[in-house]
């Protein structure tokens, strides 16, 4: 139902009756398009979202057949602290200033001798 | 639940329902709402393959926008009648800079057919006039006067203040008064 103002101007009312009586009708073809759009847009709706893919990285393989995370961070740690005993000086076999005392024991068949007193 | 007894469902209803993939709701929508989204595009555009066009697409950007739809907020018919609107003037815009010249004259042969054929040659005339408007006073009227909605809905659907609205539709109908007056005779123009 059309609105009427205040400021109507007379005649015009028989015009917009025949438009509304005469508009344009969608053709079936349109109907049929709109009714594929509609499926189409449901059937990607209803569709599960894609999972997101993972690339199997030779890293990842090694990190996974290690046993994850825990093994990963034990190795790391051991790793760690074999790096500073390697790099650390043993100050607790200094003696004194510059002089330091060498326990490894490189032959022992020497040192028998030397006590022996036997050169 | 059966098509007839969506009818009663509000088109907000129905889109919740098809977005929750209700292929029922679809058609009913579709029933529904094509014929006044069409009708409404092709009193903007005056040409009835871009109005298809239109409606096509706008209910399309219908169904793909009913997943966020803000119920309570604005109508549907409102959103598609601002929808078909801003797809017209894009339509119209480009058109008008490479086919001024093509904007058909009044068929003037068809308007003085008899008298039974008077009120297709009025709503015929009256498109003609229409096309002649500028876009916003051509919506504004074509929403007051056959679409027949009130001055607030027409007011969120252009964006725009009633007192506007008012304006628009006024100086639209004294042009289209002026454009119809040379044709009183052929149309039967203040006869009735």
């Amino acid at each position: 139902m059309a609105m009427s103002d205040k400021d109507d101007i007379p005649g015009l009312e028989v015009f917009f009756d025949a438009a509304r009586r005469h508009g344009a009708e969608p053709s079936a073809a349109l109907m049929a398009r709109i009714g594929e759009d509609a499926q189409a847009v449901q059937a990607l709706a209803q569709r599960p979202a894609p999972q997101p893919t993972r690339r199997s990285t030779l890293s990842s393989q090694l990190y996974r057949l290690l046993g994850g995370w825990p093994a990963v961070a034990g190795l790391a740690t051991a790793a760690v602290a074999g790096v500073w005993l390697g790099i650390s000086l043993p100050e607790g076999l200094l003696l004194d200033e510059g002089e330091s005392v060498y326990l490894v024991d490189v032959a022992p068949e020497l040192a028998f001798d030397l006590a022996g007193g036997n050169f | 639940m059966p098509l007839d007894t969506m009818s009663d469902e509000s088109d907000e209803v129905l889109l919740v329902l098809f977005a929750n993939g209700d292929a029922l709701a679809a058609r009913a929508l579709t029933a529904r709402l094509t014929p006044r989204v069409m009708g409404h595009a092709y009193r903007l555009l005056g040409n009835h393959a871009e109005a298809e066009d239109v409606t096509q697409e706008a209910m399309l950007r219908l169904w793909k926008v009913a997943p966020d739809w803000r119920q309570g907020e604005a109508k549907v018919t409102t959103w598609l009648y601002r929808v078909v609107a801003n797809l017209c003037a894009d339509l119209r815009r480009r058109a008008r800079g490479v086919a001024l010249d093509s904007i058909p004259e009044p068929e003037d042969g068809r308007a003085t057919a008899a008298e039974t054929l008077q009120d297709t040659a009025r709503a015929e005339a009256l498109q003609s006039a229409l096309d002649h408007l500028p876009d916003r006073q051509r919506q504004a009227v074509v929403l007051r006067h056959i679409e027949g909605l009130a001055n607030p809905e027409i007011a969120e659907i252009m964006e725009i203040t009633t007192e506007a609205v008012e304006s628009l539709t006024a100086r639209g109908k004294r042009a289209l008064t002026a454009a119809l007056s040379g044709r009183q005779e052929e149309l039967g123009y203040g006869d009735e």
